[in-house]
């Protein structure tokens, strides 16, 4: 069996070694441009005792803010906002990153919607285009302005949310909590699962991913127990008999930890097929990092649900 | 038939949005022009995916002339997801194949790079389809697009409105494309060939997963915005097992035996849809890329190798795309 901990030093010291000057992570060490997923997870996974890095995450994440409040996808890019902003929420809430920073992107994330919620395009998914299933007044986020809700920016947003209840616009808040969870259950694979956001097209059924299941159910941590859940926590189960990708994997440990299943087989499968150095994207080198943290009883989205 | 007020106002609104959309799409709205007075297709068969996929691809593509010293050739499979017993991808083995050719013929570096739509973890991909096993043994760089540096680009045609896409550097800056398509019927836009494979270098980093932003936008449309800007140099189409029916996903293996190799991504199309027993002039992207993409005309592709034999059952394809089908006298070869 591998030393867990000393495997995460790894992790934790690759990500180090790979922050940029301006304080983000890339996705691929080979590039320069900082990336906003890599970038709220390794803030996520590095402890506390990294203080220099972590402030400078956190710069780097304050300084990337939108004018409009939510956060782009990459250094440079437009300003019109990603799916991303609710993770980096997340990230910056664990960090006790509040205030007008905070308040804008929760107004954000309040307006912002999949375009099946506008009237125009409902009429058009009841009429004409029918051939994925789905009621399109149960509506999440989308991964840019004007498409549709997927089932990772919602889940996304939605751990954002949950954790920023006590707002002002706590009616609006809740109201879209509602619906995101709503749309993730609407959306599910019918044996449980989920995928980008497409269980049925035209008339098949498609197979869940590990890595959105993951996700999903850490945003359903709090709802009440029920068979969407179960079955999808199954489907999970089983699955990850059979996966050794290390991110998909890595997210599998955090969900079933989360809800308090075993994972230290899983955590043990993951050591011994991830060697940190040879990790080249980032953002897979935190997540797992993040894995490796349950063995020692640290989860972050546990954590977020409990407080 | 009774037809009630409803119904025929939502059928004329239909008409009228489809003819509108046939007319804007008909106008030219491209700023570049690749289209060579005649393009060269080979046909090959391949009766099965084994190493001596080599030895078959070797000899098309020498048929060819490529002068590939010093240059960076990349390599767009069409990688979609791993679904067990369904041929969604390129075989991993044509893809090492392609690898071990594209050396041989003198290439400085020989990359592979692909963004799946569907699927965001690109290395359970890779380790499930035999990808990563392949590439492993190869010692053969993989770049996932989805997560690569990205350059803001300018469209080199705008048939969805759009002016510009984020679009991978590694893919910028190869010298040599090449399009691997999975040989497909597709739900959305009707088949998947070499030009629709290019979806794949439309980084999910920045528009999801999907790209659902080239669906909203036109996926015909988007289909000939991304080929214009991102030329592909060089076609290798993975026809030994087709797919028909409900593809990319969920459709049924076709067995064609063939691998398509072309200088022109719409010759390649129009003479891959031609071995699927479809109309290519009814295929939106190939007829409209015919104007300043490449040659879909018979007569301005010289067939290399084999020539063109249409199967006397055309791939069943989803009720939307039924017309594509061409069946008696109208077959495409005749």
């Amino acid at each position: 069996m591998h030393d867990i901990r000393e495997l995460n030093h790894d992790c934790v010291q690759g990500l180090i070694d790979r922050q940029l000057p301006d304080g983000g992570w890339p996705f691929s060490s080979h590039t320069t441009q900082s990336a906003i997923e890599p970038t709220a997870l390794a803030l996520l996974a590095l402890p506390s005792s990294s203080v220099r890095e972590r402030n400078a995450a956190i710069r780097f994440l304050l300084h990337m803010q939108n004018a409009n409040g939510s956060w782009p996808a990459f250094s440079g890019d437009d300003a019109g906002g990603s799916g991303l902003t609710g993770l980096v929420l997340s990230a910056l809430n664990r960090c006790c990153a509040q205030g007008m920073t905070t308040n804008r992107a929760i107004q954000w994330l309040t307006e912002s919607r999949g375009w099946e919620s506008h009237w125009l395009w409902k009429w058009k998914f009841r009429t004409s285009d029918r051939h994925v299933h789905f009621d399109p007044d149960k509506f999440g986020w989308p991964w840019m302005p004007e498409t549709v809700s997927w089932v990772v920016p919602t889940a996304y947003s939605l751990l954002a949310l949950k954790h920023a209840r006590a707002t002002s616009r706590q009616g609006l808040v809740q109201l879209r909590i509602s619906r995101g969870v709503e749309m993730l259950y609407d959306r599910i694979c019918p044996k449980g699962g989920w995928n980008a956001g497409n269980g049925v097209v035209y008339g098949f059924r498609l197979a869940p991913h590990a890595d959105a299941t993951a996700l999903v159910l850490l945003s359903l941590l709090s709802e009440p127990p029920n068979d969407f859940i179960t079955a999808s926590f199954n489907w999970l189960e089983q699955r990850a008999e059979t996966c050794f990708a290390p991110w998909s994997l890595a997210w599998t440990i955090l969900a079933l930890d989360a809800f308090e299943r075993p994972t230290a087989l899983l955590i043990d499968r993951l050591s011994s097929i991830v060697d940190p150095r040879n990790v080249n994207d980032c953002a897979t080198l935190a997540v797992v990092s993040l894995a490796f943290c349950c063995a020692a009883g640290s989860n972050p989205f546990r954590v977020a649900h409990e407080t | 038939m009774k037809l009630d007020r409803r119904t025929f106002l939502t059928a004329s609104l239909g008409l009228a949005a489809g003819a509108s959309t046939t007319a804007l799409l008909n106008r030219p709205r491209y700023h570049v022009s690749r289209k060579v007075p005649r393009s060269r297709v080979a046909i090959l068969t391949a009766e099965s995916y084994s190493h001596n996929l080599e030895n078959v691809l070797y000899s098309g593509l020498e048929l060819f002339h490529l002068d590939l010293r010093g240059k960076t050739v990349l390599l767009k499979p069409n990688l979609v997801d791993y679904i067990p017993g369904n041929h969604i991808n390129t075989h991993p083995l044509l893809v090492a194949a392609a690898v071990d050719c594209f050396r041989r013929l003198g290439a400085k570096n020989v990359l592979v790079g692909e963004g799946p739509g569907h699927q965001r973890d690109t290395e359970l991909v890779l380790l499930e389809s035999g990808f990563r096993e392949e590439l492993r043994q190869l010692k053969v760089p993989f770049v996932d697009l989805n997560r690569d540096e990205l350059v803001m680009t300018p469209l080199l045609a705008t048939y969805t409105g759009m002016k510009r896409l984020w679009l991978p550097r590694t893919v910028l800056e190869a010298d040599f494309v090449v399009s691997m398509p999975k040989v497909k019927t597709h739900h959305w836009s009707g088949v998947t060939l070499s030009m629709k494979n290019m979806f794949g270098v439309v980084p999910g980093a920045k528009y999801g997963w999907p790209k659902n932003i080239l669906h909203w936008k036109g996926i015909q449309e988007s289909i000939l915005d991304v080929c214009a800007t991102v030329p592909v140099h060089f076609v290798i189409a993975d026809a030994i097992v087709a797919m028909e029916g409900n593809g990319p996903l969920n459709g049924n293996p076709r067995p064609l035996n063939q691998i398509i190799l072309a200088d022109d991504p719409v010759a390649a199309d129009a003479t891959c849809a031609r071995l699927m027993g479809l109309d290519a002039t009814r295929i939106t992207h190939i007829r409209i890329g015919a104007q300043f993409l490449g040659n879909a005309s018979i007569e301005r592709i010289d067939q290399v190798a084999k020539v063109v034999c249409a199967p006397a059952n055309p791939f069943e394809m989803v009720p939307e795309f039924e017309h594509l089908r061409v069946t008696g006298s109208a077959r495409p070869d005749s």
